[in-house]
């Protein structure tokens, strides 16, 4: 019997040219979706690949201008010096700190187009460097780009629904259904029937070229990562058909279906998202940047204006820079410039932690009510899984704040050092003693990718959801079958 | 007739009570959408306004110091929010407002909200704009795919026309009624409008009536379609299915699409490529030779050997040389991703034949001041600012550091000197050239929906006459 529905559906929708019409719309937008993802992807390693090879050469051309600085005789600048300490600490440093893609990178875009993916690193106050960020057509990142996250949460609905929507009903409004269930067949099964071919002709070429190009182009995807992949869409779509099976349950017209569905789709993957988007950040309101300029400012001038002060607390953090100080030689000015920087970082820390904690908090608040659509499931879960959600990025923020920490340790022991001994003035009038021969004891970036775990929490609510409806639907349907069978009888 | 329609649609919309629960939520969305968003324009102006003092003090409170290293010290310029964008706040999520001005560098704007943003955002925040450029014209389309189809699928078109009522009237009814009932949602904006009309003195009166007419005309549009497609289609089901295929398409992908293909058509660098190609041609062999080559000429020109001998200070002279010579290469690096970006922007424009929510987004942000170009006005200004506060600075080092061997410095009259920084938005008729296909692609949708609808029309009357 089920086959003989399924062959009898795949009849009518190749009748209705509706079959290939829906398979080449879901054909193309996969695949370009993929393209944009892949593409998106490439550029990032691209920019990444690119600055490791500048870094690099910054690190060849130091080597190879040596000889020539040793033999200088003309007066340079230090600030101009890529052999000299403090000119390479302040200004002239090529060190970069990138977070690469992951190889799921390909399914969702998310934050990575608007949180920055590499930092030019230098001996400066985070401040100064942690809120690049790469310059773009601001529309761009208001649109947002067409990517397998963006068809999976706002079209693929669509498609579900446009192709289901009249399933069921246009057999009741003609008469057939009656017909059919006098010879046996239930609402249920028919309906169950219908969808599952519907939904085929959407689904399996979803799947088949996103897994191509998953498999294809994103090196080093594990398996996991693709079975959680398909189950969270196939999640997504349970709930949509469920909801479908739902609503043409109550037993009205296809267009009554249709508009209902649509104010579902318009619900949930617009106005529940957006409201709920509006009501976190507003019981959550983050702290002005503005104000935040205000008092990085006034932190600032009170650390110029306090800077004996600022150097005695910067020796009695760092005794181990105090022991060799010799009090009657002047502090030189990169010292003093370590030690500013490290004052306005511990001043401006409280208000950095104030940021980042009302992050976490409307962060927190997302996870407890991202239950109220399965978009944001799916959005939260597809942001996570490939790498451009909120989690890794705070992981590759944390990290770049502590290679900043080691770069400024390196550079402020050896400035100390070198100032003691003499290397900054050797004698008056003449060039700086050359205190960085070699870049290559620089601390160096590399990402320590966290252990990646699949979003489950998503994954089983999106799946309850759809269960949730799915049962609901299936007790109007066997209810409706009753109904039916008994007027039928009578 | 119009009246007795317009009785019928409102008969008809109250039987179909979801229809009228959606429209009481998204009228609800939007008055909690522009309270809140006036909400947070009313703080953040606050701010603004404050820290803006309070870094004009800081400035001139500075203290001694030498003029270059006041330069150093820079200041920072926040960009004013105008009122209109209250109801569109545009791309102002996606810039930053925070300029900072300084020696030797052009930054740009610092401190962007979206940086600062949980991924959630992504669904969009609910402001007015997003709400009548994407929701209304969905819920035009719900009130209104049936309104002629459902009569022929009934069979009561027929009956209609055999009456006597004339197609033309009918369609025209339908219309005004559905325009009418969009036109209802643009109340409590049109009231704002005339509120900061009344109150504020700085919006420019031309913005207002732009914002106001392109979102009338959009909602005019959306009414023509409706009732367009659906007096095509020979089932509701159809008349809705196309023209939710017609929202998807005009309201999420060719948007999409067209950015995207802009973004492709006219790239820009990396940030990486940026800043290192800003380091190596700024910081040249050729920029040593050229100051090499100005302290001769200077030399010679006032008959000395030494730079100590001449009448003034030479770091100053040398300091703003240097500057001249690094806001060559900042006009040139700058204006080529400019440039970039403006090709984007009119190719996103264009797009606007195929979509009318591109060309109302592209108005509707102009009208309000929150678009790139509005932005990069700002950045130029600001820029300018920069090089007028670097040759005041470097200009008194040359005058008045010659004779001080213990090292020049200025105080709160050099401070003074430099205005502080006053930005005002320009009217919108200067920069309308800039928003012109936008503007004719709006009206192209009118002449177009106009031949639609006449053929419809004509459709109709020949229906009544089989």
């Amino acid at each position: 019997m089920n086959n003989l529905i399924c062959l009898n559906e795949l009849k009518n929708l190749v009748r209705e040219r509706l079959l290939w019409l829906m398979v080449a719309v879901t054909v193309c937008f996969t695949a370009l979706a993929c393209y944009n993802g892949y593409q998106w992807a490439a550029l990032q390693s691209e920019v990444i690949s690119n600055a490791g090879q500048e870094q690099q050469q910054a690190i060849s051309h130091a080597q190879q201008t040596l000889a020539a600085r040793e033999a200088l005789t003309s007066p340079v600048n230090w600030w101009d010096d890529i052999h000299d300490l403090r000119g390479q600490a302040f200004y002239l440093m090529v060190n970069y700190a990138t977070k690469p893609p992951l190889p799921t990178a390909l399914t969702a875009i998310g934050q990575s187009d608007v949180q920055p993916y590499f930092f030019r690193m230098l001996v400066s106050e985070k401040q100064a460097f942690i809120n690049q960020y790469d310059y773009v057509h601001p529309l761009g990142l208001l649109i947002g780009k067409f990517d397998l996250a963006f068809f999976a949460i706002y079209i693929l609905p669509l498609l579900l629904i446009s192709s289901g929507f009249n399933a069921l009903a246009q057999e009741k409004q003609s008469g057939q259904l009656q017909l059919l269930m006098l010879q046996g067949l239930s609402p249920l099964r028919l309906l169950f029937n219908q969808l599952c071919i519907r939904s085929c002709v959407i689904l399996v070429p979803f799947f088949a070229v996103s897994l191509a190009a998953l498999m294809f182009f994103s090196e080093g995807i594990t398996a996991l990562s693709l079975t959680v992949f398909i189950a969270l869409v196939l999640g997504y779509a349970a709930f949509w058909l469920a909801l479908s099976a739902l609503v043409i349950s109550l037993g009205n017209t296809s267009a009554y279906n249709a508009a209902v569905l649509t104010i579902a789709w318009l619900g949930f993957v617009i106005i529940f998202p957006s409201v709920l988007n509006t009501a976190i950040v507003t019981a959550n309101t983050a702290p002005s940047r503005i104000e935040y300029v205000d008092t990085l400012r006034d932190k600032s001038d009170d650390a110029d204006k306090a800077s004996s002060q600022v150097l005695a607390q910067f020796f009695q953090d760092h005794p181990e820079l105090a022991k060799n100080n010799d009090p009657v030689k002047p502090v030189d000015y990169a010292s003093k410039k370590i030690a500013k920087i490290t004052a306005i970082e511990t001043a401006m820390q409280p208000y950095d932690d104030a940021f980042q904690a009302v992050l976490m908090a409307q962060q927190n608040r997302v996870e407890q009510f991202k239950f109220i659509s399965p978009a944001t499931l799916l959005q939260q879960a597809l942001f996570d899984l490939s790498g451009n959600g909120l989690k890794r990025h705070q992981d590759f923020i944390e990290q770049v704040l502590q290679h900043h920490q080691a770069l400024r340790t390196f550079f402020q022991r050896r400035i100390v050092s070198a100032h003691q001994q003499g290397d900054f003035t050797p004698c008056s009038g003449c060039n700086a003693d050359i205190t960085l021969p070699d870049l290559t004891p620089i601390p160096e970036f590399h990402y320590r990718e966290q252990a990646v775990v699949p979003p489950w929490s998503s994954l089983l609510s999106l799946w309850a959801l759809a269960g949730l409806f799915i049962f609901l639907a299936v007790f109007r349907l066997t209810k409706m079958n009753r109904g039916q069978i008994n007027g039928a009888l009578v | 007739m119009l009246m007795i329609t317009l009785k019928k649609e409102w008969l008809e919309s109250k039987r179909e009570g979801r229809t009228m629960w959606l429209g009481a939520i998204v009228l609800l969305l939007l008055a909690g959408a522009l309270f809140s968003s006036w909400h947070g324009y009313q703080q953040l102006q606050s701010q603004k306004q404050q820290v803006s003092q309070s870094e004009r003090e800081r400035w001139l409170n500075q203290g001694a110091k030498g003029p270059h290293a006041a330069a150093h010290y820079g200041v920072y310029i926040i960009k004013p929010d105008p009122p209109l964008a209250v109801l569109d706040p545009g791309l102002s999520d996606y810039q930053g407002s925070v300029l900072r001005l300084e020696a030797h560098k052009k930054n740009d704007t610092l401190f962007r909200p979206i940086q600062d943003a949980i991924p959630m955002q992504r669904f969009g925040n609910l402001n007015p704009a997003f709400i009548i450029q994407v929701l209304l014209p969905l819920l035009i389309v719900l009130f209104g795919f049936h309104s002629i189809a459902a009569e022929r699928e009934s069979g009561t078109l027929k009956q209609l026309l055999a009456n006597g009522v004339s197609a033309k009237k009918l369609f025209m009814a339908k219309v005004a009624s559905l325009t009418g009932l969009g036109l209802l949602f643009l109340l409590p904006v049109a009231l704002y409008l005339l509120v900061s009309l009344l109150l504020t003195d700085s919006l420019d009166p031309g913005r207002s009536v732009l914002f106001a007419v392109s979102y009338g005309l959009y909602i005019l549009l959306w009414s023509l379609l409706t009732i367009i497609v659906s007096s095509y289609a020979w089932t509701t089901r159809n008349a809705l299915i196309a023209l939710l295929v017609i929202w998807c398409a005009v309201c999420l992908l060719i948007p999409k699409f067209t950015i995207e293909d802009a973004v492709h058509r006219y790239p820009t660098e990396s940030a990486q490529v940026f800043q290192s190609k800003l380091e190596s041609e700024v910081y040249t062999p050729q920029r040593q030779q050229a100051i090499a080559r100005f302290k001769q000429e200077t030399l010679a020109e006032y008959g000395v050997d030494d730079v100590a001998d001449l009448p003034f200070a030479w770091s100053g002279a040398q300091l703003q040389f240097g500057e001249q010579y690094s806001d060559k290469v900042f006009d040139r690096l700058f204006g080529q991703r400019q440039s970039q970006l403006e090709a984007q922007s009119q190719h996103y424009q264009v797009g606007a034949l195929f979509s009318p929510f591109i060309a109302l987004q592209t108005l509707s942000m102009a009208a309000a001041g929150t678009d790139l170009l509005h932005h990069q006005l700002f950045n130029q200004a600001g820029e300018k600012h920069r090089r007028l506060m670097q040759k005041t600075l470097n200009n008194d080092l040359k005058d008045n550091g010659a004779d001080n061997a213990h090292g020049y410095q200025g105080d709160h009259h050099l401070w003074q000197k430099i205005p502080a920084f006053h930005y005002q938005y320009p009217h919108i008729t200067s920069l309308m050239a800039n928003y012109a296909w936008a503007a004719l692609s709006l009206l192209q949708w009118l002449v177009t929906l106009a031949v639609a609808t006449y053929l419809a029309m004509r459709r109709i009357e020949k229906e009544g006459q089989q």
